[in-house]
């Protein structure tokens, strides 16, 4: 299986098959949970061809805030 | 005759052609969000669109642009499609006043024919689930109306809260969610948080037109949104008990999922492209476990585009945030007329006012931006006289070009609070704000040279009518 697009960790899972079989899978990276269809665009699903702007490091997920902050536990 | 459920509505687009059925096949992607995206680009009066051939499904009936034109905004609220939009404003004001009208339960919700439950659920055997712009994360759910209950009130109907936001795909049974701290939800998770635990969802996709633009609205905490769709519908808005959560959700819904968000947990999500005309994401959000699905058989998969303005989501909630801003100011100042607030879901909004005395224009300004929509998107106002049409451009033009003095009539103020999506912000979610007063200044503000103003003719309101009327003669 091919590595993820946006941060190229080599971990990708088939979450879904097209219901007419073999037209397309859905893959999910499981570092940066970015999910494709096989059959869009290359900008969308090969890593040579995935915007600069978009790309993702695992220095970006480590580093991403949270939306909501968690906020402190009630005593 | 108001709407029970999206099927209905779809119906009636048909008929009064604003519903386009694409019958060729096309591709998931790009071509569903493209098309979605081209109506936007095509001038006034674009339909909403139907696919059911699409390449890899068997099974697939998606909608898109449902509210995406004024016609058929106008539709939804049961106006002729002609509708200028200063009347739909209006008309929709004007049923507000009817809020609150208590909603009737129905218990034999269509939803409940088809169910999957626990480990059997799978979203994308239920949904033809697809990208929207290239530099999403994932598939998104993002024309939902969620509902959710005050952990520490959960018996109050009105704290109930019904409310839209992104929704990303990130499993057969999660989500990743976006409760922008302003909003109502925020307030629930909070509150589950603090005690450490789940917070149960409600998640309710293909409704109602009036259901969808009520859950887009922003409103007071304690004010339920199923009395303000009755409110605009004119009837009672129809609900059902979901069965897991034991909330209450439109009885008309295509599909409804139940879960919970998990308690103090957070997970990578997006981007997504938002209605600000902007990616925003690289953020670690809330994730929903889904328990239980309960969906219509041939469920239909409603959808909305956003990116570059404008979209549908600007017809959605354009007129939906111009009316509770006209409501809360005219409720201390009777003096204002019309509020315009469609941009951006009212990151700048143009007001026209009636003056008490000088500085007065500026004083309804500042109260616009402190009311609760205000606190978190207006950060542009411009202010015009009575007579002038803040959803006439181009008379909003004329008063900005003639009638303000930079030095006396622009005011910025520093660091104030904004949602964080919006771009320009600095820190996210702080701003300055902008007043432009482009009113006539009245005493004891006097300054410039506005004594004699050139008024429409008297006469000329009649001569408009008549040549409206020899003109529809005359092309028969």
């Amino acid at each position: 299986m091919t590595d993820c697009p946006r941060c190229a960790f080599e971990t990708v899972e088939k979450l879904y098959s097209s219901p007419v079989p073999g037209v397309w899978d859905v893959l999910q990276c499981r570092r940066c949970l970015y999910t494709w269809r096989t059959t869009e665009p290359a900008r969308r699903t090969r890593r040579e061809s995935y915007p600069e702007q978009f790309r993702m490091t695992a220095e970006d997920i480590a580093n991403a805030p949270e939306v909501p902050v968690v906020p402190p536990l009630r005593a | 005759m108001p709407y029970d459920d999206l099927r209905s509505f779809l119906g009636t687009l048909e008929q009064e052609g604003q519903l386009l059925r694409i019958t060729d096949e096309v591709l998931p992607e790009p071509d569903l969000a493209a098309a979605a995206n081209a109506t936007g680009r095509i001038g006034e009066g674009a339909p909403a669109l139907w696919f059911d051939n699409v390449k890899g499904f068997t099974d697939a009936r998606i909608a898109l642009n449902v509210h995406g034109s004024w016609a058929n905004h106008a539709l939804a609220l049961g106006l002729p499609k002609h509708t200028p939009v200063k009347e739909q404003v209006e008309e929709f004001s004007r049923r507000w006043d009817a809020f609150p009208v208590a909603p009737e339960r129905r218990e034999d919700a269509p939803w409940r024919e088809n169910t999957q439950e626990r480990d059997d659920v799978d979203l994308f055997s239920v949904l033809p689930l697809f990208r929207l712009n290239d530099g999403d994360g994932g598939f998104y759910l993002d024309k939902a109306a969620v509902v959710s209950r005050d952990p520490e009130d959960p018996d109050h109907f009105g704290k109930q809260n019904v409310g839209t936001y992104r929704l990303q795909v990130i499993g057969r049974n999660r989500l990743a969610m976006q409760p922008v701290p302003v909003h109502d939800v925020a307030l629930h998770l909070r509150k589950a948080e603090e005690k450490g635990e789940d917070l149960p969802i409600a998640i309710t996709l293909g409704n109602d037109p009036v259901m969808t633009i009520v859950a887009g609205m922003p409103m007071g905490y304690d004010q339920s949104e199923y009395e303000m769709a009755g409110a605009l519908r004119g009837a009672p808005a129809p609900i059902a008990t979901a069965p897991l959560t034991g909330f209450d959700v439109p009885w008309g819904s295509e599909v409804v999922i139940e879960g919970v968000i998990e308690s103090r947990k957070r997970q990578i999500e997006g981007p997504f492209g938002e209605f600000t005309g902007h990616y925003s994401g690289g953020r670690r959000m809330p994730v929903i476990r889904i328990d239980r699905v309960s969906y219509r058989t041939n469920p239909v998969f409603e959808s909305l585009y956003l990116g570059m303005p404008w979209t549908e989501v600007d017809y959605l909630v354009g007129p939906n945030t111009c009316v509770p801003l006209l409501k809360q100011l005219r409720a201390e100042f009777p003096e204002v007329q019309a509020v315009n607030a469609m941009y951006t879901h009212g990151l700048l909004a143009i007001i026209s006012t009636k003056k008490r005395y000088g500085g007065f224009a500026k004083a309804v300004a500042m109260r616009a931006m402190t009311t609760p929509h205000g606190l978190g998107y207006i950060t542009t106002v411009i202010l015009v006289d009575e007579d002038v049409d803040p959803f006439n451009l181009p008379q909003v033009m004329w008063a900005v070009s003639s009638k303000v003095n930079p030095s006396g009539d622009v005011m910025i103020l520093p660091n104030l609070s904004v949602v964080e999506l919006a771009p320009a912000a600095q820190p996210a979610g702080i701003t300055s704000k902008m007043i432009i007063d482009a009113t006539t200044p009245v005493r004891p503000d006097e300054r410039g040279n506005f004594s004699t103003p050139a008024k429409d003719l008297p006469e000329t309101r009649d001569w408009a009518a008549r040549i409206q009327r020899l003109l529809a003669e005359a092309r028969g």
